[in-house]
């Protein structure tokens, strides 16, 4: 049965709770979230899994799954549909003798062994969910290969200011790792975790069994299984990545990055680059009236412009009214703004309404920079006629 | 009681024939994103007719490569599904002569399964219909063939394949084809119900008395021979027919009617059409776009009016263009203008290109030229 075995299997992470994006992921898992006009944030993962050659890739899910797992589907746009392989969603299931929620990113790996073992692929990738990049991940498996390495961690070179709010590699001049500090006050290095590993698969079982028989690990990846590693002299490997990467799990982060497509030369370009793929719902092409205004801004299918759009990225379904003004702004899909409704610095959540002449946040240059923050309308939501939602707030 | 549709792809490819060189008429991009014959596939699939057969005689590349495995329409089925049924090799070139003829090469097809009733349907009339009303009225009132047909549009004075004065109950009184539409008759939109046996009986029937044309050698002449009861179920809803470039221009324009699109595209039973993966459309600083159906991936730096852009086109700094349908990939240069043109798919309009047209003849560009 040797056409069954895959030489890499890949592992998203997808059961996070997401509780930094506060009212986006009340009623849905932080991968559901959407992001760029038409895609939802586990789009990047699964189109890179594609554009390297994976094609077998299980989907662990723990919070809110059903807008997950209804996205999901089958795996059919993202050419995951295979016979064997494709596209797996793994939810937490009851055992024998036990049943249990995932307790760390680890564990949740641990409790689906069984699934990766059916495939005997020869290494394994570890992905998170709410990560916005492309990543030929064929190219770092190359590389975790010619290194002959037990585990490969891919690094992102960040400013040294900044460098303390990441999981820092610490390594020598071949890039192998020497020691890992997560969230270091004084850093060592600039080579920050990205969240992506590959390990060989016969070293993953068995650290993931071993640390399932710990009883102090906390069972995560991060904090037990690699300094687990380091302790005992495998070979762990920094893979260095150059391109845009950014972890989307705060409000702020998720806005930046919907900002990082917009302009001639953004440092996130959708026009050049892999295809992402994304599930597409029939919606007619937009209609733009002659009242509208649009500059510098995105604007997905199914939509109708009467107002005006500025620096902002609007997504399918979307009404924005006469007089409606949407600037430095996300509006999620399917989202009415009304007549003389004012967005300024906002994300608005998928299937909101922001009524007449509603006021949401406001630009920097307006308010006392401590003051100032990225306001948010969650999903589903009705913002009244009138209302003021200051910056910062979540509605 | 089951239905089964039947449609045919290129009965009509001679009426657009600029447009038609290389593809069906079924397959005639439309409206931004889709091909002429996604509104009959997609009213099909969500009136639950989920067997079809799609007549088709030249060049079907293009249609095959649109429909795929039928995803989109919800046909890729287990037992039933979407089917192709090109021509036998009978060595004969050119299109059908008629719908008949192009019937008898379904005859298998029709034979093949057991349904009840069928939904002939055409791919150059649009509209968004619920068919199973339709088949219920034609069970009820017990005729032989029932026709889907639209009241008089204002300012329509051409001529109409079939049109039909009915009772109240539906029970048609008085044919004509090809005829006007005078007040008080309504007009056929190509799309028929029959049942499963009749339809074979009456394919067996006409093929052998050498009849090719169904409004006129089978509905018209049996009607007035006394042989065939009609039924004629009214269609209130938006309909636009594609008949010709002039029309098929004129209706493209229509959309941007917000009255007529919405008759045309709602939620809660939407058109489909192949997922291309696109990215949205990005408007650049410097922009004007008004009065334009925009589809997803397209690029704009210059001016747009009352225009159709389909997907991944692209207009750079300092062009203008108006009153045009640009099909998908084509690429307009810098300060171009452009004026009442069609540009079929991935043409490229060098920088500075003047194109001018009129309402009644726009000029049109074939697929993969530069100019």
């Amino acid at each position: 049965m040797n056409f069954k075995k895959k030489e890499c299997v890949a592992m998203l992470l997808a059961g996070g709770q997401g509780s930094r994006l506060t009212v986006l992921t009340e009623s849905t898992a932080k991968p559901a979230v959407p992001f760029g006009g038409k895609y939802r944030i586990i789009d990047f993962p699964l189109s890179n899994c594609v554009n390297s050659g994976i094609d077998t890739v299980g989907i662990l899910t723990q919070y809110q799954p059903l807008q997950l797992n209804e996205y999901l589907g089958n795996g059919m746009p993202w050419g995951l549909n295979s016979n064997w392989g494709g596209v797996h969603v793994l939810p937490p299931y009851a055992k024998n003798k036990t049943s249990e929620w995932y307790k760390g990113t680890a564990n949740a790996i641990y409790q689906n062994l069984n699934f990766i073992e059916r495939y005997n692929p020869d290494n394994v990738l570890i992905l998170s969910g709410d990560h916005i990049y492309r990543m030929d991940y064929a190219k770092m498996l190359a590389y975790h290969k010619e290194q002959n390495a037990d585990c490969t961690i891919a690094v992102l070179d960040v400013p040294i200011k900044e460098a303390s709010r990441f999981g820092i590699m610490n390594t020598d001049d071949n890039g192998i790792i020497k020691g890992f500090e997560e969230k270091p006050e004084h850093p060592k290095s600039t080579k920050a975790s990205m969240g992506i590993y590959v390990f060989k698969w016969d070293v993953l079982e068995r650290y993931l069994i071993e640390d399932e028989e710990d009883k102090k690990s906390e069972n995560d990846f991060g904090k037990n299984v690699i300094p687990k590693m380091l302790k005992e002299n495998m070979k762990l490997c920094a893979y260095p990545f150059e391109g845009y990467w950014k972890d989307v799990g705060t409000i702020e982060s998720l806005w930046e990055a919907n900002m990082d497509i917009l302009g001639e030369d953004p440092p996130l370009n959708l026009k050049a680059g892999s295809r992402i793929y994304a599930r597409n719902f029939a919606k007619a092409s937009s209609f733009i009236a002659k009242s509208s205004k649009i500059i510098n801004s995105y604007i997905a299918e199914g939509s109708k412009i009467y107002g005006t759009v500025i620096n902002s990225v609007v997504s399918t379904g979307c009404t924005i009214s006469k007089n409606a003004v949407i600037q430095n702004s996300f509006v999620m899909p399917d989202t009415i703004i009304d007549e003389g409704a004012k967005v300024y610095y906002s994300i608005i959540g998928e299937d909101s309404v922001v009524h007449k002449n509603a006021l949401i946040g406001a630009s920097p240059d307006t308010c006392e920079k401590s003051e100032w923050g990225i306001t948010v309308v969650g999903k589903g939501k009705a913002v009244a006629p009138g209302a003021v939602l200051a910056p910062k707030e979540n509605y | 009681m089951k239905t089964m549709g039947l449609i045919f792809s290129n009965i009509y490819d001679s009426s657009l024939a600029e447009l038609t060189a290389h593809r069906t008429v079924a397959s005639l991009p439309f409206g931004g994103r889709y091909r002429q014959i996604d509104f009959v596939l997609s009213n099909m699939s969500n009136s639950g007719i989920y067997n079809i057969g799609v007549i088709t005689k030249y060049n079907y590349r293009s249609l095959m490569d649109h429909l795929g495995n039928c995803l989109e329409w919800d046909l890729n089925r287990k037992n039933e599904g979407l089917h192709f049924i090109p021509p036998f090799a009978s060595g004969n070139s050119g299109i059908y002569g008629g719908k008949l003829e192009a019937l008898y090469t379904a005859k298998d097809f029709i034979e093949d399964y057991d349904y009840d009733h069928v939904v002939i349907s055409d791919t150059v009339v649009l509209c968004n219909i619920d068919y199973r009303p339709a088949v219920e009225s034609h069970i009820k009132s017990g005729a032989d063939i029932t026709i889907i047909a639209s009241p008089k549009q204002k300012g329509d004075n051409r001529l109409h394949a079939l049109v039909v004065k009915a009772d109240r109950t539906g029970r048609v009184k008085e044919v004509k084809a090809p005829a006007k539409q005078e007040g008080g008759f309504l007009a056929s939109m190509g799309m028929f119900v029959i049942s499963r046996k009749l339809l074979l009986q009456y394919i067996n029937e006409t093929f052998s008395k050498g009849q090719m044309h169904l409004e006129r050698d089978l509905i018209l002449k049996r009607f007035k021979a006394g042989k065939l009861t009609l039924n004629a179920y009214k269609f209130n809803g938006t309909v636009l027919r594609n008949r010709d470039i002039k029309t098929y221009f004129e209706n493209s324009m229509k959309l941007l009617d917000p009255k007529i699109s919405d008759g045309l595209f709602f939620s809660s039973s939407p058109i489909y059409t192949k997922v291309r993966d696109e990215i949205p459309t990005y408007y650049a600083k410097g922009s004007t776009v008004d009065n334009c159906l925009m589809a997803d991936g397209c690029t704009i730096y210059g001016t747009v009016k009352n225009s159709i852009m389909f997907r991944s086109t692209r207009i750079e700094n300092g062009a203008t263009v108006e009153n045009s349908i640009i099909m998908q990939g084509s690429r307009i240069g810098k300060n171009a203008r452009l004026d009442y043109v069609i540009l079929d798919k991935d043409v490229t309009v060098t920088d500075g290109t003047v194109l001018c047209g009129t309402p009644e003849h726009p000029v049109i560009i074939q697929k993969g030229a530069t100019v």
